[in-house]
C-alpha cells in the first residue's frame, strides 16, 4: 500500500540520528514549557527560530513540532497536581484533574491524561498522513480565486472562534493584513511604508514581530501578576489506571479525540479550544456526569486527548494548503520560509522527507512523551521551584541574542522591542495578538492571489462567486459570521471560554 | 445616572482608526491601479479602509456597551524590560556580547520583585556562560565578543 510505503520511508528518515535527538530536545523542551506557566508555545518556538538556521528544514520542524505537542502533555501534570495550568489548552484539564488529585487520584488522573494523549496524537498523526496526499490532490486544482476565498474563510473562521470580542479580533488581523503589506511590492518593486529605512524594504521581520508579541509581552505581563506558586501537596500513587477506570475513559478518550481532529484542522481551532469543546460535550452526555468537577475521570480523558489530537491535525491545512491555522502554524510558515521552502500543496512532492519525516516524528516524539512524562514526573514538577526572576532575564537574553543572530543587525531587536511595547498594550485593551500574527503571515499571499484573480478575470470580481470550489468558500464564510451573530450559539460559546 | 463606556474599546478602536488613517495618508504615494490590473496601492487601501470601518465600528460598541476599564500599566516594569533590550542593541556592536549580556541582564533585574546583588551576579555568570556555549562555541553565530573585537 502506497500510505504504507511512504510511512516506512518517514520513518527512515525520522530514525536518523540527528531527527531523532531533534525530537527528543523539542519533546523535553515542550514538556518543560508546558510545565512552566508564563511561558507557552508561542513564544519558545519563536525564540528557537534562529537557533534552528543551522539545521536542515527536517530536523527543524521535527523539534518546533515536538515542542507543541510536548506542550500539551506538560501542561496537564500541573494543572492536575497543583490546579496550576501551564498551558490555556490545560485549564479544562484542572477542573476534574485537580479533584482527582485531591481525592488521592493523582496516578490514575496523571496516567489517563498521558496515554489519552498518546492514542488521540497516534490517531490524528494517521490521519495527518492519509489526508495529506488527499487533500494536496484537490489543493492543486485550485485556482487564484479559490485560494483567496479559502484564505478569506481560514481568517474569518479563526476571528469566529477567538475569545472574547470578535470585531476586535477581525480588526488586529486585518491590521496584521496591512503590516504584511510592508516593504517591497513584488510585482511593481514599489517601496511600501518603509520610510527610507533599507531592513524594512524585506517588510517587517516576522521572528521579531512574534518574539516582541509572544515573548516580550509577556514577560511584562508575568512581572506584574504576584507570583503564585504552591510547593506540591499531594502525594503521586500507582501511576495507572484500574480496570473500571479504563473502561470509564473509553468512550470520552475517543470522542474527545474525534472532536480535537475536526476542530484541529478548523482555522482559529488549534489546542485549547478543542479541549474546552470536548469537556462541554462529556458534562453533557456522559452517565456520570454528577460528578464531573467533582474528581470525574472522564473530565480529565477527553479534553487531554482532544488537545493533543487537535495539536497534531493542525498541521493539516499548514503541510496540504500552505495555510496556518493557528499562532504556533503561523510561526512553522515563518520556519520554513526561512528555510527556503514555500509551504503549499506542491511541498509533500517537493520535500517527502519533510512532510513523511515529520509525520512519522509525531508518532516517535508521542511515544517518547509517555516515557517522559510518566516515570519522570517527579522531574517536572520539581522545575517549578525555579523562581520566575530567574527565568525571565535568561528569557530576555536569549529573545535578544536570538533576533540579533537573524541579520546581524540591531534594528531586529529594536522591532521587537516595538512590538513588545504593543504587545503589552494590546493585552490591556482586550486585543488578542494571534490574530494579528497570522493576518501577518497571510497578508502577501492574498494580495498575490486577488491580484492573479483578478487579472485572470479581467477585473471583474464576479469570479469569487462564479468559480464552485471559492464560491463554497466565501458561503462557509457567510454561514460563520451569521452563526456568530445569532445570541444562541454565541452564548454557548461564551460559555465555553468562561469555563477556561 | 450616565453610563460608562467601554474603555477598552473605545481606545483599540481609536487606535486602529487613527493607524489605518495614517496609512492610508502615506498609502497616497502609491499608485492604487484598477482592479484588473492592480498597483501596489491597491491591497493597502483594501486592508487600512478595512481596518478603520471596524475601528469606527468598535468605538460605536464600546460607547454603547461597557463599562469597563482599562487595566493598570506596570510602567516600572515595562520600562525595564523594554530598556534592558534596547541597551543590547545599542550596546552588541560596539561593546560586545559580554558587556552587552552583563548590561541587559543588569537592568532587566532591577524588575525582580526582591532585587539581591549577590543573585544578579551569580545570574549574569550563569547566563553569560550558557550564552557562550550555546550561540559561540555551539552555533557559532557571528557576534563581536569582547569590546575590542571590532
Amino acid at each position: 500500500m502506497d500510505l504504507l510505503n511512504n510511512l516506512a520511508y518517514g520513518f527512515g528518515v525520522a530514525a536518523t540520528f540527528q531527527n531523532l535527538g531533534a525530537c527528543l530536545i523539542g519533546a523535553l523542551l515542550g514538556t518543560a514549557i508546558g510545565v512552566l506557566p508564563g511561558i507557552g508555545p508561542v513564544a519558545t518556538i519563536s525564540l528557537l527560530l534562529p537557533l534552528t538556521f543551522g539545521m536542515s528544514s527536517t530536523t527543524a520542524i521535527i523539534m518546533l513540532a515536538g515542542i507543541y505537542y510536548g506542550a500539551q502533555y506538560g501542561g496537564s501534570t500541573t494543572s492536575i497536581l497543583m490546579n496550576l495550568p501551564g498551558e490555556v489548552s490545560s485549564v479544562i484539564t484542572a477542573l476534574d484533574g485537580y479533584q482527582m488529585a485531591r481525592n488521592g487520584e493523582a496516578g490514575p488522573a496523571l496516567a489517563v491524561a498521558a496515554l489519552g494523549s498518546f492514542f488521540a496524537g497516534s490517531v490524528a498523526t494517521l490521519l495527518v498522513a492519509a489526508s495529506g496526499p488527499l487533500l494536496t490532490s484537490v489543493a492543486l486544482s485550485f485556482g487564484p480565486a479559490d485560494y483567496f476565498s479559502l484564505m478569506f474563510l481560514g481568517l474569518i473562521v479563526s476571528a469566529v472562534l477567538s475569545e472574547g470580542n470578535v470585531v476586535k479580533s477581525i480588526a488586529m488581523m486585518v491590521a496584521g493584513v496591512g503590516l504584511g503589506l510592508v516593504g517591497t511590492d513584488v510585482q511593481t518593486g514599489q517601496q511600501r511604508f518603509t520610510f527610507d529605512i533599507p531592513e524594512l524594504s524585506d517588510g517587517i521581520g516576522f521572528a521579531p514581530m512574534a518574539m516582541g508579541m509572544f515573548g516580550v509581552a509577556e514577560i511584562i505581563r508575568n512581572l506584574e501578576m504576584p507570583e503564585v506558586r504552591d510547593a506540591l501537596k499531594t502525594k503521586i500513587t500507582r501511576l495507572w489506571l484500574t480496570k473500571d477506570q479504563f473502561r470509564r475513559v473509553i468512550g470520552p478518550v475517543l470522542r474527545g479525540t474525534a472532536l480535537g481532529s475536526i476542530v484541529g484542522i478548523l482555522p482559529g481551532g488549534g489546542a485549547s479550544l478543542s479541549s474546552m469543546g470536548a469537556y462541554t460535550l462529556e458534562r453533557r452526555i456522559s452517565k456520570n456526569k454528577h460528578n464531573f468537577g467533582k474528581g470525574a475521570i472522564e473530565g480529565v480523558a477527553a479534553p487531554e486527548s482532544a488537545n493533543n489530537a487537535a495539536a497534531q491535525t493542525s498541521f493539516i491545512p499548514l503541510l496540504t494548503l500552505g495555510i496556518p491555522a493557528n499562532a504556533v502554524m503561523a510561526l512553522m510558515v515563518g520556519a520554513l520560509i526561512i528555510q527556503g521552502i514555500q509551504p503549499g500543496p506542491r511541498m509533500i512532492e517537493a520535500q517527502p522527507d519533510l512532510f513523511w519525516g515529520l509525520i512519522a516524528s509525531m508518532w516517535i516524539g508521542n511515544l517518547m512523551l509517555v516515557v517522559i512524562n510518566l516515570p519522570l514526573i517527579g522531574m517536572w514538577v520539581r522545575l517549578l521551584k525555579v523562581p520566575y526572576d530567574l527565568m525571565y532575564p535568561a528569557i530576555l537574553v536569549f529573545c535578544a541574542i536570538g533576533v540579533y543572530s537573524l541579520n546581524n543587525n540591531s534594528f531586529d531587536v529594536f522591532t521587537t522591542v516595538v512590538f513588545g511595547f504593543l504587545g503589552y498594550v494590546f493585552s490591556k485593551i482586550g486585543c488578542p495578538p494571534a490574530p494579528m500574527l497570522i493576518g501577518f503571515v497571510l497578508g502577501p499571499m492574498m494580495e498575490e492571489h486577488l491580484r492573479r484573480a483578478m487579472l485572470l478575470s479581467r477585473g471583474d470580481p464576479m469570479v469569487f462567486i462564479e468559480r464552485p470550489i471559492s464560491a463554497t468558500l466565501l458561503g462557509l464564510a457567510l454561514l460563520a459570521v451569521i452563526a456568530m451573530a445569532l445570541p444562541s450559539i454565541r452564548k454557548t460559546k461564551d460559555e465555553a471560554m468562561a469555563g477556561g | 445616572m450616565k453610563r460608562r463606556p467601554d474603555a477598552q474599546d473605545l481606545f483599540a478602536g481609536v487606535m486602529f482608526v487613527a493607524f489605518a488613517a495614517f496609512m492610508l495618508w502615506l498609502n497616497t504615494d502609491h499608485p492604487i491601479g484598477s482592479a484588473r490590473r492592480m498597483g501596489p496601492g491597491y491591497m493597502p487601501m483594501l486592508a487600512f479602509g478595512i481596518l478603520g470601518v471596524l475601528g469606527v465600528a468598535i468605538v460605536i460598541g464600546g460607547l454603547l456597551t461597557g463599562p469597563n476599564l482599562i487595566g493598570r500599566f506596570a510602567w516600572r516594569d515595562m520600562v525595564l524590560i523594554l530598556l534592558a533590550m534596547v541597551v543590547f542593541g545599542l550596546t552588541v556592536e560596539r561593546l560586545g556580547f559580554i558587556v552587552s549580556i552583563a548590561l541587559c541582564v543588569g537592568i532587566a533585574s532591577l524588575a525582580e520583585k526582591v532585587w539581591k546583588p549577590l543573585r544578579v551576579v551569580g545570574l549574569i555568570a550563569f547566563l553569560l556562560a550558557l550564552c557562550w556555549f550555546l550561540f559561540i562555541w555551539y552555533l557559532d553565530i557571528r557576534i563581536p565578543v569582547f569590546p575590542w573585537s571590532y
